[in-house]
């Protein structure tokens, strides 16, 4: 293990050297094999995460010592993944007094670019490189911890930066991008494109304009970095873990961590979002066999808002992880799933899968058929079985009827909490459900049927379906119709 | 002040080590090992096993840096949930979590914990380990008389999570709370529950459909035979029986046992039937027939077909049975006038068959029970004849 660590501490050292995105000011012009130059470190560094996209833009400032006239500057990225054609120098503070005369890429030493900056006079100033590199990125995950009576939940949502960029980012100011739509349609702008037809952007010529569509988003101003938060240095104060701020900016939302977080390569950091108590859930038992196959399936519900301690930013895409608590404090593993982006306001359901506890079975309990019509001589002419004058037709065939299926759904609740189940069923072709379960029509070919169960009961919901085959169908949907099953 | 690292290894394997942090590379630290005061195995889900377990951790006033590694074994790392249990009266917690890091390469985090005071805190540490797999079993003794039977249920943890636990409170989704070791690349069978007098029927089923014939030519019916357990009334019906081995046991009257053999049973939930098969009855001969097959045409192309089934049954035990005869509709209209999607449309005649059990019928379905008298005294089998009427509508 001892010599594990070592390797680890070698390893890590070895990245740095070997991966490093640098600054040289050279003190030869465009130097030849002998070279002197001066490294000047990074003051600050912003890295701002789009996770949709695998892009993330870095905004790195240094402090330089010009001198009067042109002063050349390397600046390389071995063994990174930073996007060449996305460098970009700035001064934010001379104005005027600094000036980038032309930048070079040389032929014999890539994944570097050589900067000639020409200066009115000796001064200190601070320069701005920003630059898009790939692989960092961020995603979401919760935490879901239901009470042992399933009244109330805990949610805890966190997000985890993966750094695999090949360059070590110390004390980062960390902004999280939220959303996925948007980036796209800006591209497809840019390339006087519909949106469907984004594909056929050739790899160039999207990343190019996934830049330029990322770029004015990405460059909105940092929010003030807040100090960082050190030792507790006061006996009775706990740290807090940091805050990170969400705002809305257009159709995303951007999440700042507070202060600055170190990543180093290939390493992955993972911090609290939010966390919210007491959040007020139900459980709901759903046959939806579109949605979640064919097991009746136990879901928590809860609501993404304000009433709920929730509501304060969208939930971003993420994997779920639901437990229960017991009465000892206890955990119990329900489920994982994975959430789609949650927007305020809207809804969040927890699949927690079939319950072993809850028994649903649909019994098929009689068939019959009625209201024949035959088709005389395979031709126009029909007739219904059993009008006056219609004769026994050797010559005539099945045309239409009504097809009688009666069931019995039966709900066993061994559970020690009363249910509450709905049942969604989808028919084909002209259809009435007969039953006395006040049905409902969810569209027009899927019935809707709530009942709660209480604990320990057997229910058994009994319905029929009339189904009009052949040429009796005359409609394609569903109607609903109060009355006893059968005949 | 240097922060304190914590190494907690779920492995037996403790080191005292110098680590590596982001923030703090190659310094020489000082690490605790906390040892486990308590672990709990829940088996309730029926594919994860999700472990938990309490250590007393040493926490130094503002950071500590608390690692977990857990080389070797198939922990989830994505499932790991630290909490930090509260002070008994509630007050406000001496410790949180700040963030995790996880480093490259490695089967490894570290958690970032900020502690108000110096002190001790209690650590619960939840996570999902691959490798221990869990099973059921059953064993049945049946008595002499075939009336009642014990049924013991066993649950059979193996361990290849390449881990060992010195003591564990292990739960599954059904029976008791128990506290056993387990031990590396251990297999252990608890038994869960043992339920006295369970009341047992044996059936004797005759199902062309599902069991076939035994000689089709003679129309003789294959006759496997059952224990039917039904999981209500005291001492079962409160739990689910889960799916399992059972091995079957007679009492053999002269204070041992004799083994009839092992079925797997099926999930079986409460008001429900365990039936648990023992082999081919060769001694009820059940024989079956089509005595009557006609069609009626109601108009056109579409008719009404009659059919008579007979059987004919003779018990050559000395005991009397019931024999549990079902039939699928379906199955009776394909197999004499070809196969149609549509389902059948049928009536019961005048047989001599014509109460079907409700509870196992349906609109495919027929099950009826016959009550069959032992052979006579004089050693004949008295033949029962038996018929099924059926008037199958609407069909073309």
């Amino acid at each position: 293990m001892v010599s594990a660590v070592n390797t680890l501490i070698a390893r890590r050292w070895m990245s740095r050297l070997l991966s490093l995105a640098g600054l040289l000011l050279s003190l030869s012009a465009n130097a030849g094999n002998v070279d002197l130059a001066t490294v000047p470190e990074r003051r600050t560094v912003q890295l701002t995460i789009y996770n949709a996209e695998d892009l993330t833009l870095v905004r790195e400032t240094r402090e330089l010592n010009f001198k009067p006239g042109v002063n050349p500057l390397r600046f390389s990225w071995a063994n990174t993944l930073i996007d060449p054609t996305s460098v970009e120098l700035r001064f934010p503070d001379a104005a005027g007094g600094l000036e980038l005369l032309d930048t070079t890429f040389p032929h014999d030493k890539p994944q570097s670019l050589y900067w000639n900056v020409r200066s009115d006079t000796e001064r200190t100033a601070r320069i701005e490189i920003s630059y898009f590199t790939s692989g960092i990125r961020w995603e979401a995950d919760y935490l879901a911890i239901a009470d042992p009576d399933e009244r109330q939940l805990r949610l805890d949502s966190f997000v985890r930066v993966r750094n695999d960029s090949g360059e070590d980012y110390e004390d980062a100011q960390v902004r999280l991008v939220v959303g996925t739509l948007n980036l796209v349609e800006k591209i497809a702008v840019l390339a006087r494109l519909p949106v469907g037809r984004i594909d056929e952007l050739k790899r160039d010529e999207y990343q190019n304009l996934r830049q330029k569509a990322a770029r004015p988003l990405m460059a909105a101003p940092a929010t003030p970095a807040a100090e960082a938060v050190g030792m507790a240095a006061d006996a009775a104060v706990l740290e807090a873990p940091k805050a990170i701020a969400k705002a809305g900016l257009s159709e995303y939302f951007i999440y700042s961590i507070e202060g600055t977080e170190t990543v180093p390569n290939g390493w992955a950091k993972r911090l609290r979002s939010f966390v919210a108590e007491a959040v007020p859930m139900t459980v709901e038992y759903r046959y939806r066999p579109r949605e979640y196959g064919e097991a009746l399936t136990r879901l928590y519900l809860l609501r993404n808002d304000r009433d709920s301690h929730l509501g304060g930013t969208p939930l971003p895409d993420g994997r779920v992880r639901v437990f229960r608590a017991d009465a000892e404090g206890g955990l119990h593993y329900l489920a994982t799933q994975n959430l789609a982006y949650v927007p305020i306001g809207d809804r969040i359901e927890l699949n927690l899968g079939a319950d072993p506890a809850v028994l649903f079975k649909e019994v098929k309990e009689r068939v019959y058929r009625d209201q024949f019509w035959l088709q005389i001589k395979g031709g126009t002419l029909y007739r219904k079985l059993g009008e006056e004058g219609l004769k026994l037709d050797v010559d005539s065939q099945v045309a239409g009827w009504d097809e009688h299926t009666v069931y019995r759904q039966e709900i066993r609740n061994y559970s020690t909490q009363p249910i509450r189940v709905q049942i969604r069923r989808a028919y084909d072709g002209d259809v009435l459900f007969r039953s006395r379960l006040n049905p409902t029509l969810h569209d027009f070919q899927t019935v809707q049927v709530e009942r709660v169960v209480a604990a320990g009961e057997k229910a058994a919901l009994e319905y029929e379906v009339v189904a009009r085959m052949g040429y009796s169908q005359k409609q394609s949907r569903v109607e609903v119709q109060a009355g006893d099953p059968g005949r | 002040m240097l922060p304190t690292r914590l190494l907690l290894y779920p492995l037996g394997v403790l080191l005292l080590l110098g680590g590596a942090l982001p923030d703090a590379l190659a310094r020489i630290k000082l690490t605790t090992l906390p040892v486990r005061e308590r672990v709990a195995l829940q088996l309730d889900h029926a594919q994860v096993a999700l472990v938990e377990e309490e250590r007393l951790v040493p926490l130094v006033q503002g950071r500590n840096q608390v690692d977990f590694s857990w080389a070797n074994t198939r922990i989830d790392p994505d499932s790991l949930v630290l909490r930090i249990l509260d002070t008994p009266d509630g007050a406000e917690p001496r410790a949180q979590v700040l963030s995790v890091s996880y480093p490259p390469h490695e089967n490894a985090l570290v958690w970032t914990v900020a502690a108000r005071t110096a002190g001790t805190a209690r650590m619960r540490i939840s996570y999902i380990l691959g490798g221990l797999n869990k099973s059921f079993h059953y064993r049945a003794l049946a008595d002499h008389a075939e009336r009642t039977l014990v049924l013991s249920q066993y649950l059979q943890i193996s361990n290849s999570a390449q881990e060992a636990f010195a003591s564990a409170a292990i739960q599954a989704e059904v029976g008791p709370r128990l506290e056993r070791p387990l031990g590396l690349n251990e297999t252990k069978e608890l038994r869960l529950n043992q339920f006295a007098a369970v009341p047992v029927r044996k059936t004797y089923t005759s199902d062309p459909l599902r069991f076939g014939y035994l000689d089709r030519d003679q129309d003789k019916l294959n006759v496997p035979m059952h224990y039917v357990i039904r999981n209500a009334g005291a001492p079962l019906g409160r739990e689910a029986l889960p799916e399992g081995k059972a091995r079957i046991f007679q009492d053999d009257g002269q204070g041992g046992s004799a083994f009839l053999g092992e079925d797997r049973g099926t999930f079986t939930a409460p008001d429900d039937e365990l039936k648990l098969y023992l082999g081919l009855a060769r001694d009820i001969v059940v024989r079956r027939s089509v005595e009557r097959s006609e069609r009626q045409r109601i108009a056109g192309n579409l008719y009404r077909y009659d059919v008579t089934l007979k059987y004919e049954i003779q018990n050559f035990k000395d005991s009397p049975a019931t024999l549990d005869l079902v039939e699928s509709v379906r199955h009776i209209r394909d197999s004499l006038y070809g196969a149609v999607e549509r389902d059948p449309e049928w009536q019961l005649g005048a047989g001599s068959l014509r109460d079907p059990d409700p509870q196992h019928s349906d609109a495919d379905q027929l099950l009826f029970h016959i009550t069959l008298p032992p052979r006579t005294a004089a050693g004949t089998a008295v033949k029962q004849i038996h018929t099924l009427r059926l008037s199958l509508n609407n069909e073309w």
